[in-house]
């Protein structure tokens, strides 16, 4: 079932404690074996990085599932987008935030807009923007199964 | 651009990374990646729930780039083998920056990955600015696209990925 669409309808935010285990377990298993996500004296000697930090896939992981924990598996993101301000290191109280920006219906489906910010206190860490598709009802038929020259997003 | 190195200028606008079926997906492989992120989606994890989606339990998009790395060992391996974004390292080596950071990301995704599938990435070297001070050092921004296609050229998703290269200050 669809989540409750409104423009300006916030997401409710999600606070993600993280840790040295969990950035490494985020660099490793998106196969990213670059030192800076793993190994905190080449991150702070060779890097001028405060600690380890996150990498990037680890954070498309973490918005992606942010945006399905809401909307359900039944919608399908079409569009991530996200620049990083400053880095995710170990001990940071990493929040996720969102707000429904667009709400464009089409036939079959609703596409929807999302703005996300992933903070630490006061800190912008990422701001994103995700496209995200969502089914108009139950009985609409799954998005997944579009063919490719039906799925523009 | 008129100071970079006549070897980067010539990268510019060309797919000058194609990187060919590194590993075969599978399914073990992205369920380590959604435990890491806590990612309980049922698409990733639920093969009957799968079925009348996807027909089989897909791949997090997250990790479309993870499938053009090679492992960090493997026999006879030399060298760096290739590293996910191995285009923006081959930059870095050229420009003398040892340090690099990504600084913005856009994915568009199209058909998922499932289990048995490999990846063929292309890295397309887009630009390339001029050395100035940033506050981790001097350094220098470019831009990668990179085209994802399955064994069977189905286009699985677009990326540009935008780098800042440097040198401690």
């Amino acid at each position: 079932m669809n989540p409750t669409l409104a423009l300006h309808a916030r997401l409710p935010t999600r606070r993600i404690e993280v840790t040295t285990k969990s950035i490494i377990m985020g660099a490793v298993t998106s196969r990213d074996w670059a030192p800076l996500h793993h190994d905190v004296v080449w991150a702070k000697s060779e890097g001028n990085l405060p600690n380890i930090i996150m990498n990037n896939y680890t954070q498309a992981g973490l918005i992606n599932a942010y945006v399905t924990d809401w909307s359900g598996p039944a919608a399908r993101i079409g569009r991530l987008r996200f620049s990083m301000r400053s880095p995710i290191c170990p001990g940071d109280a990493l929040d996720l935030s969102g707000v429904i920006e667009t709400i464009d219906p089409e036939p079959e489906l609703i596409w929807v807009s999302l703005a996300i910010e992933l903070t630490v206190g006061d800190r912008l860490a990422t701001r994103s923007t995700v496209r995200v598709a969502l089914p108009v009802s139950e009985q609409s038929p799954s998005l997944w199964q579009r063919r490719a020259d039906a799925w523009q997003p | 651009m008129a100071d970079l190195p006549e070897l980067v200028k010539s990268w510019i606008g060309k797919a000058v990374v194609v990187v060919e079926r590194t590993v075969t997906v599978e399914k073990e492989s992205w369920l380590n990646f959604c435990a890491a992120i806590q990612d309980g989606n049922p698409l990733y994890w639920d093969e009957s729930f799968a079925q009348s989606h996807t027909d089989h339990t897909i791949a997090p998009f997250a990790m479309l780039p993870s499938w053009g790395s090679t492992h960090p060992w493997y026999p006879g391996k030399q060298g760096d083998g290739v590293r996910a974004m191995e285009l923006h390292f081959m930059l870095k080596e050229a420009l003398a920056y040892p340090n690099g950071i990504v600084t913005s990301v856009e994915m568009t995704y199209h058909e998922p990955v499932r289990a048995g599938d490999s990846v063929r990435v292309e890295q397309i070297l887009r630009n390339v600015s001029e050395e100035r001070a940033t506050r981790l050092g001097p350094g220098r921004d470019w831009t990668i696209e990179v085209v994802y296609r399955r064994q069977d050229q189905v286009l699985l998703g677009l990326e540009s990925m935008s780098f800042l290269g440097y040198r401690r200050s």
